[in-house]
């Protein structure tokens, strides 16, 4: 029993040895604390035998040293450490100690006054020595210094790249570090339905600076040859779609590791070609992937291309030290500003890692380009008019090509009478040289609004509508290094123009743009949602990819003219809204997925530790076997097996547990999609035991997107179980069209009595209460429903007006449930929340 | 406007349009082809003018009309394909309540729409194949007239 007493004592031993015994012998050492020779003890003795011993007859010098010397060093290690509180003040008895005496030594008898004064001196010399060891920082003025400031900001981004327009979003937005960037995630300000809202009807405006670029050259067979084994024609469109090859559009696509499909899927990628040139025969490629693929596509890359050999290396470009002093810089010295700026290396290669690859065999050159161009993201239906109200196509022509520049311009000008981003085509892409935008810049800040009067019937803009953009004018100086590189470098620099603005005759005219280099752009339209039947073209816009460097110069002409600002939780929601799935999150068979999971379970399980014990959830009571992660092999592999019982089909080859996939074949996406409404006379394919067998034959073990609304209440959240209905529930639903569903019963928590035991050494890792500890029982049948799959984003949709959820369901529980619905439900299926008992009816869509 | 009905994506056995130079017997294999509709042009809009489709509910779309009638003076409907019945009966109903203190002024116009005919093959098309096809659309004025 512990009491107060026994605290103390312990507190006082602490530093003394625990086991340290000594014989009746007399010779062994104890405490200081005088000899009891009756052979006192301290630690266990089992048995209790007798403490005496026969006294040697001799002893050995080194042998009794080298036992003593244990008990030595313990003694003394005692005894230098005044345990608990000061000996020099314990030594008085309770009656003579003294409040002052701590400051005051003369109130201590004269014996005690020397130790006292001691223990004074040593906690002064103690203080003066914290305090001198402070480092002496710079004055707040000279810490805040441009200079000093730009090499601040390059050490901090030592480890995390910060994109060009990283301080206008750190003012105004939370940031994350993620994939090795400093991101914003969302603004300070509340504005969830504003920037809906934006992207609804106005615009919305991103940085996307951050996706890797990777280029390819070499001939063009080639390259078709090599890519065509990271992609497979069932999922859509690959490299070598006849659109895209020209150049005109701009495609995307899912990478596969070479020769894998339908396993080993990579992630997706947006590719552009460069338009051809008449007398060049080499063609260049750019894929545009996410920075937490790029490794692994790059490798894939280089093992299809062959291409080992590592020709260039990134460069240092170290921080200029030169400073001014003070004194106003002058015009010429204005290069030596910016390499203290510009970024070291980008986030995804430690710099000095090599940049360009070049195969032996083949032509084929990889090239690096992560950073070097900057892209910009508007979505809205508004998008295009920002756009033409920001950009002036440059007033005087580069000497070269002038023809295709006048061209360029007029499709540019064409832009203004389109009414909505919506009505081109998807993926056309534009090429453009425009004048600083910064020049143009309004004195306030204002909202672009349609131009109402300039709708005209022109035959080419119905052209434009119907055909999109000539491939000629996709061409752009862009695709150069010499010229981006030429245009970065000759980039005015703020002070410059605040100069010129300084010296206008008529304060707040236009500046003039002559002698400024013109800045060669891209605009590529974004499609928006093109699969599924309902809100088409919702979320389309336009992507501008600039050059290095002008980035802060486009971004703020930009947001001067009225588009909301969005970070990465708006991106998200725009691919939710659209019904596409985003990358990380929504890829479960690729190993950027997955590692996005690891992660993401990590988290949420730390949240839910952080709440105290009675105000969790208990998921073990809603059966809810996985709140945080979802165990998808386990789904697809335990549906293998009961659709295998079912049909009695023993001898299936299942050859052991092969990894799932995600389907992505568009035929059998299209037949499922078919399957999955109720049947009208346009559905040409019939749903029977045999074509489900073959279909779930075809496919193997694997998971489907699909997109459930809610036929009622519910506001799904993630993680929430889709389920299937039994005949008893669609009956419920026939009977009520307005019923709420099913109620699950609350399970027993059969984990309560592990809890209850004190810890015990031998469980290291204790289970978290009110989550089912690892390995899981059958997620299939665990509750009274059987679970298809779970939902990875889910809410209330403002765009739909009801809730709407994405998730992934396993392709066999899917045929399995179908085909036990009457024809006129099919469809139908029950949604739970981790958290709840309710379940919810929803209608499944697959959107092709 | 309304959206065009039901853009279900449906198979559509198309022959290329290749001329076929003459005198020679050249088979070209019919490819599948996948019909997307595409939105139509969305004119304009200006604070009073209503667009109708057959997927919101009527009474909504009736109050809507109703309150931009008392806002401004007079409101434009516009309706397209099927939902031109739509249009025209709330434009009668809205006249009904006013007991005839509004007046109605009708145009009807024609509205080119494209598809998008997407090969099943991405790999062999030329170009993305475009089809046009139109439809009419019906444009109400109703205003309280000047006295």
């Amino acid at each position: 029993m512990t009491g107060a007493k026994d605290r103390m004592r312990e507190k006082k031993m602490k530093n003394q040895p625990r086991n340290v015994t000594y014989t009746s012998s007399g010779r062994g050492t104890g405490r200081g604390q005088g000899s009891q020779a009756c052979g006192w003890v301290r630690g266990h003795q089992p048995g209790g035998h007798s403490y005496s011993q026969d006294l040697p007859k001799y002893i050995t010098a080194s042998y009794f040293a080298k036992a003593r010397a244990a008990e030595v060093n313990a003694m003394l290690k005692a005894v230098s450490k005044p345990a608990g509180s000061c000996h020099v003040f314990n030594a008085l008895p309770n009656h003579m100690r003294r409040r002052a005496m701590s400051h005051n030594t003369k109130r201590l008898p004269s014996r005690l006054r020397e130790g006292a004064q001691r223990l004074a001196e040593r906690s002064q010399r103690a203080a003066e020595k914290e305090k001198k060891q402070l480092p002496r920082s710079r004055s707040r003025r000279a810490r805040r210094r441009h200079g000093n400031l730009l090499l601040e900001f390059n050490r901090r981004q030592r480890k995390n790249k910060w994109l060009e327009t990283h301080i206008w979003h750190a003012k105004r937005f939370h940031m994350q570090k993620m994939w090795s960037y400093c991101l914003p995630l969302k603004p300070t300000a509340k504005s969830f339905r504003a920037s809906y809202r934006a992207m609804n009807t106005h615009a919305l405006l991103q940085d996307l600076s951050y996706f890797c670029c990777l280029e390819l050259q070499g001939s063009e067979e080639q390259m078709l040859r090599a890519l065509a084994r990271l992609t497979s024609k069932q999922t859509g469109p690959t490299f070598a779609a006849a659109s895209c090859l020209s150049g005109a559009r701009q495609g995307s696509v899912h990478l596969y590791k070479a020769d894998q499909f339908p396993q080993g899927c990579l992630g997706p990628a947006d590719f552009l070609w460069r338009p051809r040139v008449p007398d060049a025969s080499d063609r260049q490629l750019w894929i545009w992937i996410h920075p937490d693929l790029k490794q692994e596509v790059l490798s894939e890359l280089q093992l299809v291309c062959q291409c080992s050999v590592s020709v260039s290396v990134s460069e240092e470009s170290g921080p200029a030290v030169e400073r001014s002093a003070g004194r106003k810089r002058k015009r010429d010295e204005d290069d030596a500003e910016e390499p203290s700026k510009r970024l070291l290396g980008d986030g995804t290669r430690p710099a000095g890692a090599p940049v360009r690859w070049q195969s032996p065999d083949t032509t084929i050159t990889i090239s690096d380009l992560t950073m070097e161009i900057v892209r910009y993201r508007l979505i809205g239906p508004l998008a295009h008019v920002v756009l033409t109200d920001t950009l002036q196509p440059a007033s005087e022509e580069p000497s070269d090509a002038v023809s295709l520049h006048q061209q360029q311009t007029e499709v540019f000008q064409l832009l203004r009478g389109v009414c909505s981003t919506a009505e081109l085509p998807a993926g056309c892409v534009l090429g453009l040289t425009v004048d600083d935008p910064r020049l143009t810049l309004p004195q306030k800040r204002g909202k672009s609004v349609p131009d109402l009067q300039q709708s005209a019937e022109d035959d080419r803009l119905r052209d434009l509508r119907l055909t999109g953009v000539a491939a000629h004018c996709s061409q752009s100086a862009l695709w150069d290094t010499s010229a981006r590189e030429r245009v970065t470098h000759s980039r005015l620099s703020e002070q410059e123009l605040n100069r010129m603005r300084s010296e206008l005759l008529v304060p707040g005219s236009r500046l003039s743009a002559d002698g400024q280099a013109a800045v060669p752009l891209l605009l590529v339209h974004q499609g928006g949602r093109v699969r599924g039947e309902e809100r088409l073209h919702w979320g389309s816009g336009w992507d501008l990819l600039l050059p290095k460097g002008w980035g802060m110069a486009f971004w703020v002409p930009l947001v001067y003219r009225g588009v909301r600002v969005g970070g990465l939780h708006m991106s998200v929601k725009h691919s939710q809204f659209m019904g596409q799935p985003h990358f990380p999150h929504d890829y479960p068979d690729c190993p950027a997925g997955v590692r996005f999971q690891s992660e993401q379970e990590a988290e949420l399980l730390e949240k839910f530790k952080r709440r105290p014990p009675s105000k969790r959830t208990n998921y073990i009571k809603h059966g809810c076997l996985a709140p945080f992660c979802c165990p998808w092999q386990q789904l697809t592999e335990e549906w293998e097996e009961l659709v295998n019982l079912s049909t009695e089909n023993v001898s299936c080859c299942r050859t052991g547990a092969s990894d799932f996939t995600v389907l992505r074949s568009l035929k059998a996406l299209r037949r499922l999609s078919a399957w999955t409404r109720p049947p009208s006379r346009r559905n040409s394919s019939t749903l029977t035991h045999a074509t489900a067998a073959a279909l779930q034959q075809e496919c193997g073990p694997s998971l489907v997107w699909v997109r459930l609304r809610l036929l009622g209440k519910g506001q799904p959240a993630l993680h929430a179980m889709v389920c299937a209905p039994t005949t008893s529930d669609l009956q419920l639903l026939l009977q009520d069209a307005h019923s709420s569903g099913p109620q699950e019963p609350r399970h027993k928590d059969h984990l309560k009595h592990l809890r209850q035991h004190k810890t015990s050494p031998e469980e290291p890792a204790r289970a978290v209460r009110g989550v089912f500890p690892a390995p899981l029982p059958s997620v299939l049948s665990h509750c009274s429903r059987l679970t298809l799959g779970w939902v990875t984003q889910g809410d209330f949709s403002l765009a739909a007006g009801c809730g709407e959820a994405l998730a992934f369901i396993s392709v066999s529980g899917l045929l399995h449930t179908i085909l036990q619905q009457p024809q006129e439900q099919r469809g139908l299926v029950l949604l739970r929340n981790p958290s709840s008992l309710q379940y919810r009816f929803a209608r499944i869509s697959i959107d092709v | 406007m309304a959206e065009p009905r039901s853009p279900v994506s449906a198979s559509v056995a198309h022959n290329p349009m290749v001329p076929a130079p003459e005198g020679s017997t050249l088979e070209v294999d019919p490819m599948e082809f996948t019909l997307r509709k595409r939105l139509p042009r969305k004119l304009p809009k200006r604070r009073n003018d209503v667009y109708v489709n057959m997927k919101t509910d009527f009474k909504a779309q009736l109050a809507r009309c109703q309150k931009l009638l008392d806002a401004h003076r007079e409101i434009c409907i516009h309706g397209l394909g099927l939902a031109i019945n739509r249009a025209i009966n709330i434009a009668l109903q809205l006249q009904t309540s006013s007991q005839g203190a509004l007046q109605l002024a009708a145009n009807t116009s024609t509205v080119e729409l494209i598809d998008d005919l997407e090969p099943d093959d991405p790999d062999e098309a030329a170009e993305p194949l475009t089809r046009t096809r139109n439809n009419s659309a019906i444009h109400i004025k109703v205003f309280y007239p000047n006295p």
